[in-house]
């Protein structure tokens, strides 16, 4: 008799215990992210969702591993559908992206200038994601660029670190020449279909494919002709070693067979995946376009930043949570710094630790700390909708620049592929 | 004898050069899963002892089992049923004359040619209004009434013999047992050749289960490809043992089934 009251309180105990909890669940907020890289911007936000966990035990987080590709696809669909089951309160999404969901899908995202204040985070990044007045970014990684290079290889053409500190790419392209005769190694490679090196030269001017929003800017931009110019001198001069994708483009330099990498932050982690060639690797800032208005020495290329959904059940956790971590906790960018090599784009950043440590692999540089100032000073551009398809125009064009053809010809071949998609 | 030589040289050289140029590719894919990545980018081609490295990593990114079971359901859910609904549409458009039929199958012919790109949005709509979003039922359903299964069973009735088919009549036979004890056993290669094709497009299917299937625990194995390849310094190593592991059950499929596939091909009747 009394091991069954005792049974039948304990069971009581516990279904009370079970209500209590389900109670508390429902009141708490669980925000689901999506994001692409179980390297990068995964454990980054995993890290940051353990913080505010910690102080706001009620706030949890289900970060999912998602594809560009599948944010782009589902988001495209559903918000054209206008369904929203399903989607997650936060989501990652490329810069050069963003513009197009804004202006197809107004009010689809929560614009955060509101409630967060931007002038905390490096301008381009928050320029990128402003449309009509605001802005709805929280800008995440940067693809602030910086001119890797093989120290070993300069020295032994007779170059030293100075000789291509602040250059212009003229300069480089004579650098180049002279190494590939002394060292038999070439200057960068490139893959052909991939026009990242043309939009770093150019947005270094403050320049774009497109201007005012979405007006083709392609035939009478200077910056653009200069940097076609450049990229065919290279070319022309055997500095460039072609390669067919993003494999053969890593595997040239890890394997030690081209000289430089000008390239945004994030290539420092494959840089980084040969141990064996520590101290060999030095960061210089890009160079500057000859003779364009504006030319500086910062650019970027890629990137990414955070979006809340304005169809999101939990807005206002999801906000603050934005805004306690990573609009404000520099110690959280540390340890993203040195566990996933993240350099975010909040500016007070580079007053820790971790941003002011020199690097053994760089040659006891400051690396993080040279990325973190050009990260301040580049030029900001405005994306538009039609980034992707100039980019595609523009690479159609770029094997016949390589053989040494016509700049204007291909210039007047791009505004008009550009023109028509834009139909 | 020297020029008939001369010929089967040239032939087998050609041969052994396609052979070649079709197996490499699973030859590189077998050789990069036992690799590290940064091997794999430089190149190297001989088989590497970083096998169950790769394996250590997919299992603790992916839950393996969990996932192969998801494709294999909607796999084999999808082969069943379509072959069940469009076996029996073919049938019927060749079997059962009426006036309309050849319209309503061009009509059939003219859907075959627009792009699912064009469907999706609607379809979305539609899944989700009927609340089915985030299930298998979701992306089985739409793959059920195949216009092409059905355009393929209609071509190999043809061969079927309406002899067959009257002397079953006269059995005493009804047409559902028509079809099901004379038709389904006499087109047995037919069937094979079309679960091949079934089977493989279910499991290889990309775009829609990428859209209406939402939550981690419901991804197939294309899915899941699809997201190891998205990292900004992919693992070359552990991509390409998902993708060997994706391939075999389409392999063994097909090699079980390989005879009847070329026997379906040519014709199931003769």
């Amino acid at each position: 008799m009394t091991r069954n009251v005792m049974r039948w309180t304990r069971t009581l105990a516990i279904a009370l215990t079970g209500i209590s909890m389900a109670s508390v669940a429902a009141a708490a907020a669980e925000l689901t992210v999506w994001c692409w890289d179980p390297n990068f911007n995964i454990p980054a936000m995993a890290d940051a969702g353990a913080r505010y966990t910690a102080a706001h035990p009620d706030t949890t987080f289900n970060i999912n591993n998602v594809s560009q590709d599948e944010i782009n696809q589902k988001l495209q669909t559903q918000l054209l559908a206008g369904v929203s089951d399903g989607l997650p309160d936060i989501v990652l999404i490329q810069d050069d992206n963003i513009q197009r969901f804004l202006q197809s899908f107004p009010g689809s995202f929560v614009p955060l200038s509101d409630s967060i204040d931007m002038s905390k985070f490096a301008d381009y990044k928050v320029a990128a994601a402003t449309y009509e007045g605001k802005s709805y970014s929280l800008p995440f990684d940067s693809g602030v660029t910086g001119l890797f290079y093989r120290s070993d290889y300069l020295e032994e053409a007779g170059y030293k670190p100075e000789d291509v500190q602040d250059i212009t790419w003229n300069r480089l392209i004579e650098i180049g020449k002279d190494v590939l005769e002394k060292t038999g190694h070439q200057l960068i490679d490139m893959d052909y279909n991939d026009d990242g090196q043309i939009i770093m030269m150019m947005q270094s001017t403050g320049q774009w494919y497109l201007k005012d929003g979405n007006e083709p800017n392609i035939i009478d931009n200077p910056a653009l002709k200069a940097s076609l110019e450049t990229f065919q001198a290279m070319a022309q001069s055997g500095l460039i070693k072609p390669v067919s994708d993003w494999t053969g483009y890593t595997g040239a330099f890890t394997s030690g067979e081209v000289a430089m990498v000008p390239q945004g932050v994030w290539i420092t982690g494959t840089i980084k995946s040969m141990p064996d060639q520590a101290g060999k690797w030095r960061v210089a800032p890009l160079p500057a376009l000859d003779g364009v208005d504006g030319a500086t020495h910062y650019s970027n290329n890629g990137g990414s930043s955070w979006y809340v959904l304005a169809s999101s059940e939990h807005q206002d956790e999801a906000i603050d949570f934005l805004k306690t971590v990573w609009a404000e906790d520099v110690d959280f960018y540390q340890g993203i710094l040195v566990n996933q090599g993240a350099v975010g784009s909040l500016l007070a950043a580079r007053d820790g630790d971790a941003y002011k440590a020199s690097d053994p692999f760089f040659n006891d540089e400051p690396v993080w700390q040279n990325f973190s100032d050009w990260l301040a000073q580049v030029p900001a551009v405005d994306y538009g909708t039609f980034t992707p398809e100039a980019r595609l125009a523009v690479r159609a064009q770029l094997p016949n620049i390589a053989n040494g053809g016509d700049i204007d010809q291909a210039l007047q071949a791009i505004d008009a592929q550009l023109r028509q998609q834009m139909q | 004898m020297s020029l008939y030589m001369l010929r089967r040289t040239g032939v087998y050289l050609f041969l052994s050069l396609a052979a070649f140029l079709s197996v490499f590719p699973f030859f590189w894919m077998a050789v990069g899963a036992t690799n590290k990545s940064t091997e794999i980018i430089t190149g190297k081609m001989t088989p590497g002892s970083n096998l169950v490295v790769n394996f250590q990593t997919l299992l603790s990114q992916v839950d393996l089992w969990r996932v192969f079971g998801n494709s294999f359901l909607i796999a084999i859910v999808s082969t069943i049923l379509t072959l069940a609904v469009s076996s029996l549409a073919g049938y019927g458009f060749e079997i059962f004359r009426s006036r309309v039929r050849e319209r309503i199958f061009q009509l059939l012919l003219l859907f075959l040619s627009i792009p699912f790109a064009a469907l999706m949005v609607p379809l979305f709509v539609m899944i989700s209004r009927a609340q089915l979003t985030n299930t298998f039922t979701a992306v089985i359903l739409p793959t059920i009434a195949s216009i092409f299964i059905l355009f393929y069973f209609r071509q190999a009735t043809k061969a079927f013999p309406s002899e067959l088919r009257d002397a079953a009549r006269v059995d005493g036979l009804k047409e559902w047992q028509i079809f099901l004890f004379v038709y389904m056993p006499t087109m047995r290669s037919t069937y094979a050749a079309a679960t091949i094709i079934v089977f493989m497009n279910a499991w290889n299917n990309y775009l829609w289960p990428l859209i209406v299937l939402q939550t981690p625990e419901n991804k197939t194995i294309t899915l899941v490809i699809s997201a190891l390849t998205a990292a900004y310094t992919p693992d070359y190593g552990v991509i390409l043992l998902t993708t060997v592991l994706a391939t075999l059950p389409t392999l063994v499929i097909f090699f079980v089934l390989q005879r009847q596939f070329v026997q379906g091909m040519l014709g199931a009747v003769k």
